[in-house]
C-alpha cells in the first residue's frame, strides 16, 4: 500500500485532487479573493474576537489589544470631546457648548443627545473623558449595517430587545456585538450618516444637504458618491488622519487658495475642499470654460453645482417653532399632525415645523468666520431676529466667496429677564423633562441648573436664525446652475451685494460709457469703411 | 475500478471545494441594496407605480418568498432578474446592471437577499423606499 501511495498514480490522483478542489472553490471563491484585495485582515479569525461581548466597552478592550493608539487618538478629536475652542474667536465651541434652533443644547439631555457621540456612557457631566474603553470603534467601523445606538442610552446600543419609544411596543433587537466586531471595516456613507443624516433629530432635518438618500445615492443626487459610478465614501473627501477628520462647522475654509493637493507635496494638509481635487481651474478648455473659470474667484464651487437641496425625496426642516409646543389632542394627549405628502408638521413635544424638498438655496458672502451666540450672552428681541451662528465675509475682504446656505428659522425659548438664551431639559422621563411634562419653567429651570447659567424663572420666545454652508449634493454639471439664473433681474443672486453682476445690475455711467464705446466703435468702423471706398475710387 | 474510485473522489473532492467555497461566500448587503433599488424597486416603479419596499415584508416572508422563485404572481422566475442574461438585456440604460454585469448569479442572489433581510419589517434594519 505504502509504495502504491507513493507511486506515479497516487501522484496523479493528488494533483486531480487539488485540481478539482481548486476548481471547485473558485466556482464561488471569485469576489472572496476580490474582497480580499480591499482588506488586509478578516477579523472574524482572529482568537480574541472569537467571543460573546456582554457590552461596548468589552469590545473596545478587545479592539485596543492591537490598535494600541486608537483611543488615544480618537480622544484627540471633536467627535470624541464635542469641544472645540475657536482660535480667531476665542469661543468654547463644540456640541457640549452652543446652542442651536433645532432640540437646542446638550446639557440636561445627555442619555439622548449622547446616542451619537463616539463613546459609550456619556450620561450626566461626570463622564469620564479620559477611559480607553469608552470609545465606540463599532459605531464607526461597523460593515454589517445592523449597529445602532438607541436614543436614552447614552451612547451604549441596545444589549437586550428593547422597547423605543418605551410603551410603543416597537422593539429595537439587541445588537449582536461579536458577529459586528467580527466584520469591522473602513467607515462609510452608512456610518456617517447614522449620525450625520440624522442631525437635528431626523433624517434631512438639519443639513438639507445630508440625509439618509445619500446611503445609495445615484449620479443625478451626488455626482461623487454615485453608488454606481465613482461611489466616493465620506472619506474620500474627509481624508482621515490619525482619526481626525477634516472639514469643521466652526472653522471652516471658505476660499481655498492652494492648487489640487497632489501626494508628497511639502503641503500635506487635507482639506475638504473642491479644489484640493479640482485645482483653480476646473473647468477645462477655453471659451465658456474660460469664463466659468474667471468665476472662481467670486462664487464657491457649490453655488453653481448644487442647485437645490433636499433633493433625494427626503425633506429637510427650514423652520422649526417651539412656542407652539404642548397643545395636546382631542383626547388630552400628546399629538401629532403631518401634512399631505405624511411629513410630521406639529408634534406637541416640539411645535410646529416646516419642511420642504427641491429647495434653492440662498447666498451669502462666507470668509469661513463663524462666531456663535452662546448662553450667556445677551439678547435684544426688540432688535430683530437673533443669529445663533453669524457667519463672516464680505465682497472686499479678499477671502470671502458667494455661498449656497440652508437658512434655517426658529422660534426658541429665552429669558426674557437675563436676556439669555436657555437650555430646556426636554428628553427623559422625570417630572421636569419637558416631553413628558410639558412645563418650559421646570424643564428650563433643570436644563440651566446643570448648564450652570442663571435663571430667572421668566420664559419668552424669540425668533432665531442659523446658517448652514451647503456643500453635499453635488449635481452632474449638465444640472449646474446657468447662467441666466443669475444674470437676471430676480435671480438667485439679486439679495447679493458688492458685487456687479451684468444682467442684474445696471449703472447709468457704466451703461452709458458701453453705449458711447460701442456707438463710438461703430462710427468708426463706418468712417473707415467710407474712406477705404472714397480713396479705391481715387 | 480503480478509474472509478478516482473519478468518485474527485468529484467527491470537487463538491467539499465548491461548498467550501460557497460557505465562504459573504453576502455583500451593500451591493445588494444598489441592485435592488436601481433595479427591482426602479422597474417596479416605472412598470407598476408600486413601493416594493424591503420592510413591507417580515424575513420569514421574505426567506419564503426568495425561496419560491415566482416572480409576477408565479409568471416567470425571480432569479431571472438577479441573472446575466436580464442584466446583459439591460445594462445599456442601468448603471446597476451594467456595474454588476459580471457578478456571479448566485453571489448578487445572496447579496440581495441579505439586503432584503436586513431591511424586513423585523430586520436590522427595516427600509422603506424614501
Amino acid at each position: 500500500m505504502k509504495t502504491n501511495r507513493s507511486g506515479p498514480h497516487a501522484s496523479f490522483r493528488r494533483a486531480a485532487l487539488l485540481a478539482v478542489m481548486l476548481f471547485g472553490s473558485a466556482l464561488h471563491g471569485g469576489e472572496v479573493l476580490a474582497v480580499s484585495k480591499a482588506s488586509t485582515a478578516d477579523h472574524s479569525k482572529f482568537k480574541e474576537l472569537q467571543q460573546s461581548f456582554a457590552s461596548g466597552p468589552e469590545v473596545t478592550r478587545t479592539c485596543l489589544i492591537c490598535h494600541t493608539e486608537a483611543a488615544k487618538q480618537v480622544h484627540a478629536t471633536k467627535h470624541w470631546s464635542w469641544e472645540f475652542l475657536n482660535p480667531a474667536t476665542d469661543q468654547k465651541l463644540g456640541k457640549k457648548n452652543v446652542i442651536n434652533n433645532f432640540c437646542i443644547s446638550i446639557p440636561s439631555n445627555y442619555p439622548f443627545c449622547t446616542s451619537c457621540h463616539v463613546g459609550y456612557g456619556w450620561k450626566d457631566a461626570n463622564f469620564d473623558f479620559t477611559a480607553e474603553q469608552n470609545v465606540d470603534c463599532l459605531v464607526c467601523h461597523d460593515t454589517t449595517g445592523s449597529y445602532r445606538k438607541l436614543p436614552g442610552l447614552a451612547g451604549h446600543p441596545p444589549y437586550q430587545d428593547t422597547e423605543i419609544p418605551p410603551g410603543s411596543g416597537k422593539f429595537a433587537k439587541a445588537v449582536d456585538l461579536t458577529k459586528v466586531a467580527q466584520k469591522v471595516g473602513r467607515s462609510s456613507r452608512d456610518t456617517c450618516g447614522a449620525c450625520h443624516f440624522f442631525g437635528g433629530g431626523g433624517d434631512g432635518v438639519k443639513h438639507g444637504d445630508m440625509d439618509s438618500s445619500l446611503a445609495a445615492p445615484d449620479k443625478e443626487l451626488d455626482v461623487h458618491m454615485d453608488a454606481t459610478g465613482l461611489d466616493f465614501t465620506c472619506g474620500t473627501c474627509h481624508r482621515t488622519s490619525s482619526h481626525d477628520v477634516p472639514g469643521s462647522r466652526y472653522t471652516p475654509v471658505a476660499r481655498d487658495t492652494q492648487g489640487a493637493h497632489i501626494p508628497g507635496r511639502a503641503d500635506d494638509s487635507l482639506p475638504a475642499t473642491c479644489p484640493a481635487c479640482h485645482g483653480q481651474a476646473p473647468h477645462k478648455g477655453g471659451g465658456h470654460a474660460a469664463k466659468l473659470n474667471d468665476h472662481t474667484d467670486v462664487l464657491a464651487c457649490q453655488t453653481c453645482h448644487i442647485p437645490r437641496i433636499a433633493r433625494g425625496g427626503v425633506a429637510t426642516k427650514t423652520s422649526w417653532d417651539w412656542s407652539t409646543a404642548g397643545q395636546m389632542g382631542p383626547d388630552g394627549k400628546p399629538m401629532l399632525k403631518k401634512d399631505e405628502a405624511g411629513r410630521v408638521i406639529y408634534d406637541s413635544k416640539k411645535g410646529d415645523f416646516v419642511l420642504g424638498e427641491n429647495l434653492v438655496p440662498e447666498y451669502r458672502w462666507f470668509n469661513g468666520e463663524v462666531t456663535y451666540t452662546l448662553l450667556g450672552d445677551k439678547l435684544d428681541k426688540d432688535a430683530g431676529v437673533t443669529r445663533i451662528n453669524r457667519l463672516g465675509g464680505s465682497a472686499d475682504d479678499g477671502k470671502s466667496l458667494i455661498w449656497p446656505m440652508k437658512v434655517f428659522v426658529g422660534v426658541q425659548p429665552y429669558d426674557p429677564v437675563n436676556h439669555t438664551l436657555v437650555t430646556p431639559h426636554t428628553a427623559g422621563n422625570d417630572d421636569t423633562a419637558y416631553w413628558k411634562n410639558f412645563g418650559w419653567e421646570k424643564a428650563i429651570k433643570t436644563g440651566m441648573q446643570v448648564s450652570g447659567a442663571p435663571f430667572s424663572g421668566e420664559v419668552d420666545f424669540i425668533r432665531t436664525e442659523m446658517s448652514w454652508p451647503i456643500t453635499h449634493m453635488v449635481a452632474p454639471k449638465e444640472n449646474a446652475v446657468g447662467c441666466a439664473e443669475c444674470h437676471m433681474k430676480g435671480g438667485r443672486l439679486e439679495k447679493v451685494g458688492g458685487v456687479y453682476i451684468p444682467g442684474r445690475d445696471a449703472n447709468p455711467l457704466v451703461d452709458l460709457a458701453g453705449w458711447l464705446m460701442a456707438g463710438g466703435a461703430l462710427l468708426g468702423a463706418l468712417a473707415h469703411g467710407g474712406l477705404r471706398i472714397l480713396r479705391r475710387k481715387s | 475500478m480503480k478509474t472509478r474510485q478516482l473519478l468518485f473522489t474527485a468529484l467527491a473532492a470537487g463538491l467539499i471545494g465548491a461548498s467550501f467555497g460557497a460557505a465562504a461566500y459573504d453576502a455583500d448587503w451593500k451591493r445588494g441594496r444598489i441592485y435592488y433599488r436601481s433595479v427591482c424597486t426602479a422597474c417596479h416603479a416605472a412598470q407598476t407605480g408600486g413601493s416594493i419596499a424591503p420592510s413591507t415584508m417580515t424575513m420569514a416572508q421574505w426567506e419564503s418568498y426568495l425561496k419560491a422563485d415566482k416572480h409576477a404572481a408565479g409568471k416567470d422566475s425571480l432569479k431571472k432578474y438577479i441573472g446575466k442574461d436580464y442584466r446583459a438585456s439591460i445594462r445599456a440604460q442601468n448603471k446597476a446592471a451594467d456595474k454588476f454585469a459580471d457578478v456571479p448569479d448566485a453571489e448578487l442572489l445572496e447579496d440581495v437577499k441579505a439586503f432584503v433581510i436586513k431591511g424586513a419589517k423585523d430586520g436590522d434594519a427595516p427600509a422603506s423606499c424614501s
